[in-house]
């Protein structure tokens, strides 16, 4: 009874520091949100001639947004055939060191640069949100299709707490499923990755202390758990491995065939991990001047609660003229003409204030 | 020498004492033949798994069209492309080879011509020997330290590491084969006025060169299938890039390493594809190999 | 013209020394900030918390060493059972084709037998400790066969012929008059073999799981070192990058170490052969 409200106070506060145009935009996407795969409207943002962009940007970093990027950078080849972008993937902790050592034009990260790395970089940079997504909890059990975990389940589980898939722990989530007497092989991420750090933070706010293992890109796992490179990585074994549970982002999860988990939410509700449940998530998360915003473990009765958030990095001065209108070309297109490809792939679209804003920011990076 | 023969002699003895041990001596054979007849069983099983895995999801994949067309920006995407891949091979294979190649020759003359028994040789030669057992990746983390962390990913430092790794084979195999040239060849030329390094590279050499051709090619096979230095030093990307010396690039070992670990069908596929491409690649370089040995050494006979 | 280039040729085969050099030099000193901070820890640890700059390397040491033992229980028994009989008991045309085919499958590139690994075998008994060591034993087979062949076709026929007329039984000849001549040079096989499987990352990075745990339970999974450096070095910076580079020290050291005493073992047997 109380989230409802102060999900409204939320909005209301957000509303007032941000646009007037915010309720109004909320609503529409609530109306829009029933069409989960459909493409969505193209929000407005800068004039590209994007057939003029001619350059190879280099990026490295979140496997999370991989599929989102992979998808519109595709996309963007129609209209802009003399750019080339190459999107490594490699992990959120690779793409912000590589951005560190300048190999890279931009870099992806869910995870925030901590304070104490910022000096490493070769100056000002820009966070730019371009979509969120659900993680999902994803396990491979034979007879078993529908799971039902709450935080402090899902905290034992990849702490090595809970060992079976029988665990009554497990049960008491689940009433009516028939779980077996089988060993439970948690799989995490290999490389430092924002996923991590976004579903190590989620357990951290949600399980209290159930959860011991701090969070962070990469955190101390126990010793006999299995790991996999990127969400591709943890999806491939989830799905080989009988038994096995991981974290994935939802667009890999689905396109790879995984069946996931719906996990509790604050207002105690069993919530699946869909592009709707990102939304309503992401609509309760207050956004700071850095356009960094936390949508994990957000209230609201449809919020999915392990929800990230994601963005590209650059330096906001470019030095090199021709990747510089490049990078500022592709960032334009990913939130815009890539906003309305993002439910395509299973990613939530920005809404729209903050895609404004992100537009809007555009015009700090300095070419040249 | 002594203790078989001691052995020997034994054998026999205890044969005409004891006719019921017959039996154990049948039995130990039969054991044995079973063994050698296990083995080749248990090595057949997997390896021709692997081959016929190879064969079933890798050809149906490949055409003209894989070999060339681009790799899908999304590894969501099925069908084709492993083109950029291929190129990469080739160019780091061929600049490797173009850099250990003639250094390694030179090397193996150095040792067989000149140095022969001598101290700086036979330290140099176990040296040698010492390298080819040098892991992949540690000539990725020396090539990274040396090159990489100054000049950047770069095409050209995945191929000094690969270089690294033909060196010795390189060294060791034309050795051998400058041994099999017959000492009159050389004092022949030599007695005719010419000197050492003349009779080398006019007489020795051309003589020999079947076999340093085929060892280098056994030499550019392994560099061909090499993968955690390309990983380290080279990248990955998604395009073709012709500037060796700028930019990262790609091979057909690390795609195959990167959509192995995807759960994707299309991805998977595309692995097999540039499996399938690589183990053709290196067994047409490993029979090439061989051929121009046999020839080499029939010549050989008939000289 | 001559002193020219005899003196390219001395620094051709110089190169080899300067790149050894430069490895154990540029890794090391790359390696020393982890060696520093962690101290004997490196080594003796198994804690290995990249966040708090723990770098305790013994679980990854481990597992190389697991999973070659478990390479070399498989590759070698089968090795050897292959080269006996291609030397020993087939007929000559047989013995020409399996040792063709021997060499086409020591060329196949190792990334290919970890994408067999990790596609079609790990799906079926998971990713561990055995499932790497498999892996490697068969992708090492095909090597030490074909140099396990080598080291037998240098033990002299004469010696078969001697044993076989004094009415030993096939196994008695090999027992009695072959083993101890070759014994030398099939040490050496297996060494060679050992060190490739030591140093091999690819395949066992597909396969083994990634899980820094030492344990006696080979089926769980596991962690090797090789592994780790390419799971971790795109993201690794400062002591992080050093330890794992550390690690390739490590690997190094142990790789010459097992290759030159192979080298050194085959090249005594080899002298012993000649003199005889």
């Amino acid at each position: 009874m109380r989230s409802p409200n102060r999900r409204l106070a939320v909005a209301v506060a957000v509303a007032a520091a941000t646009s007037l145009s915010f309720t109004a935009c909320a609503k529409k996407d609530d109306s829009s949100s029933t069409g989960g795969g459909a493409a969505g409207s193209v929000p407005a943002g800068k004039t590209v001639d994007y057939a003029k962009l001619e350059a190879t940007l280099n990026g490295s970093g979140s496997s999370f947004q991989k599929g989102f990027n992979d998808t519109a950078v595709a996309e963007m080849k129609k209209v802009a055939p003399k750019l080339v972008v190459n999107y490594a993937g490699g992990g959120s902790s690779k793409g912000k060191k590589d951005l560190q050592d300048g190999i890279v034009d931009f870099a992806g990260t869910d995870s925030l640069v901590k304070d104490e790395d910022k000096a490493k970089f070769k100056g000002e940079f820009l966070y730019f949100p371009t979509v969120s997504a659900p993680i999902t909890v994803s396990f491979n059990v034979k007879g078993v299709d529908k799971l039902n975990l709450s935080a402090s389940t899902v905290a034992k589980i990849f702490q090595g707490d809970i060992k079976k898939w029988n665990d009554a722990a497990i049960k008491a989530d689940n009433p009516d499923a028939t779980l077996p007497d089988a060993d439970i092989k948690a799989v995490h991420r290999a490389d430092g990755s924002g996923t991590t750090s976004n579903f190590t933070k989620y357990l951290k706010a949600a399980a209290g202390s159930d959860w011991k293992l701090d969070a962070g890109d990469t955190v101390n796992w126990p010793a006999d758990s299995q790991a996999g490179n990127g969400n591709g990585g943890v999806a491939q074994a989830v799905k080989s491995t009988d038994g096995a549970i991981g974290y994935v982002d939802l667009s890999d999860a689905k396109a790879s065939g995984l069946k996931f988990a719906a996990i509790k939410n604050k207002a105690g509700k069993f919530v699946e991990p869909t592009v709707d449940g990102a939304k309503a998530a992401v609509d309760g998360a207050s956004v700071k001047d850095d356009l960094t915003y936390s949508p994990l473990d957000a209230a609201g009765e449809k919020a999915y609660p392990i929800t990230s958030p994601t963005w590209i990095i650059v330096y906001a001065k470019q030095t090199d003229k021709a990747k510089g209108e490049a990078v500022k070309g592709l960032l334009n297109y990913l939130l815009t003409e890539g906003q309305a490809l993002a439910p395509t792939v299973d990613y939530a679209a920005l809404p729209e204030g903050l895609q404004k804003k992100a537009v809007a920011q555009l015009d700090k990076i300095q070419v040249g | 020498m002594s203790r078989p023969s001691a052995a020997m002699t034994a054998e026999p003895g205890i044969a005409i004492l004891a006719s019921q041990l017959t039996a154990t001596r049948r039995g130990k054979d039969l054991a044995a033949s079973l063994w050698m007849w296990g083995a080749l069983l248990v090595a057949i099983v997997p390896l021709g798994a692997i081959v016929l895995y190879l064969i079933q999801l890798g050809a149906g994949v490949i055409s003209l069209e894989f070999v060339t067309s681009s790799i899908p920006i999304s590894p969501r995407e099925k069908g084709p492309g492993m083109g950029p891949a291929v190129a990469g091979t080739l160019l780091l294979t061929g600049l490797a080879s173009a850099l250990a190649i003639p250094l390694g020759v030179l090397a193996a003359v150095y040792l067989n011509e000149y140095g022969k028994r001598g101290r700086l040789a036979t330290v140099v030669r176990f040296l040698a020997d010492v390298m080819t057992g040098v892991p992949s990746i540690v000539m990725g983390l020396f090539i990274y330290s040396v090159w990489v962390l100054h000049f950047g990913l770069s095409g050209f430092a995945g191929a000094l590491a690969l270089a690294c790794l033909m060196l010795p084979i390189v060294i060791r195999s034309t050795e051998e084969m400058l041994r099999l040239v017959p000492d009159e060849l050389r004092q022949a030329s030599l007695a005719l006025g010419n000197t050492t390094w003349r009779t080398v590279v006019t007489v020795v050499l051309p003589a020999a060169l079947p076999g340093i051709v085929s060892g280098a090619m056994l030499a550019v096979a392994r560099a061909a299938g090499e993968t955690a230095p390309v990983l380290f030093c080279v990248g990955i990307v998604s395009d073709v890039n012709w500037n060796a010396f700028s930019g990262s690039n790609t091979t057909l070992s690390a795609q195959i390493f990167a959509n192995a670990q995807s759960p994707f069908v299309g991805a998977q596929d595309r692995a097999w594809g540039a499996a399938f491409t690589l183990v053709v690649l290196v067994f047409l370089l490993t029979v090439g190999a061989r051929f121009v040995s046999a020839r080499f050494t029939r010549k050989r006979g008939g000289l | 013209m001559e002193a020219g280039f005899r003196g390219l040729t001395v620094l051709a085969g110089l190169v080899v020394l300067a790149i050894l050099g430069l490895i154990a030099w540029s890794t090391t000193s790359q390696a020393w900030d982890a060696f520093a901070s962690q101290g004997l820890g490196f080594f003796t640890s198994s804690d290995w918390n990249p966040n708090q700059g723990r770098f305790g390397a013994l679980a990854f040491i481990y597992g190389t060493v697991v999973i070659s033992v478990i390479a070399l229980v498989f590759a070698v028994p089968v090795s050897l059972g292959i080269a006996l009989f291609v030397s020993e008991a087939a007929p000559p045309r047989v013995q020409t084709a399996i040792g063709y085919v021997i060499d086409l499958l020591a060329a196949i590139p190792s990334v290919v037998y970890g994408l067999w690994g990790v596609l079609v075998l790990a799906p079926v008994i998971g990713k561990s400790f055995f499932t790497a060591g498999v892996i490697l034993g068969v992708m090492i087979t095909p090597i030490v066969t074909s140099i396990s062949r080598e080291v037998l076709r240098t033990v002299p026929r004469a010696q078969r012929e001697a044993a076989l007329a004094l009415g030993a039984t096939r196994w008695e000849t090999i027992r009695a008059a072959v083993l101890p001549w070759a014994k030398g040079g099939l040490v050496g096989a297996v060494m060679l073999g050992l060190g490739r499987a030591m140093g091999e990352t690819i395949a066992a990075a597909l396969v083994i799981g990634s899980s820094p745990q030492i344990t006696l339970a080979i089926f769980g999974s596991g962690d090797s070192a090789a592994a780790v450096i390419v799971n971790q070095f795109g993201e690794a910076a400062g002591t992080h990058r050093s330890a794992l580079i550390g690690l390739g020290v490590v690997l190094f050291l142990l790789t010459i170490g097992v290759n030159g005493a192979a080298r050194a073992v085959v090249h005594r047997s080899e002298q012993a052969a000649g003199a005889v």
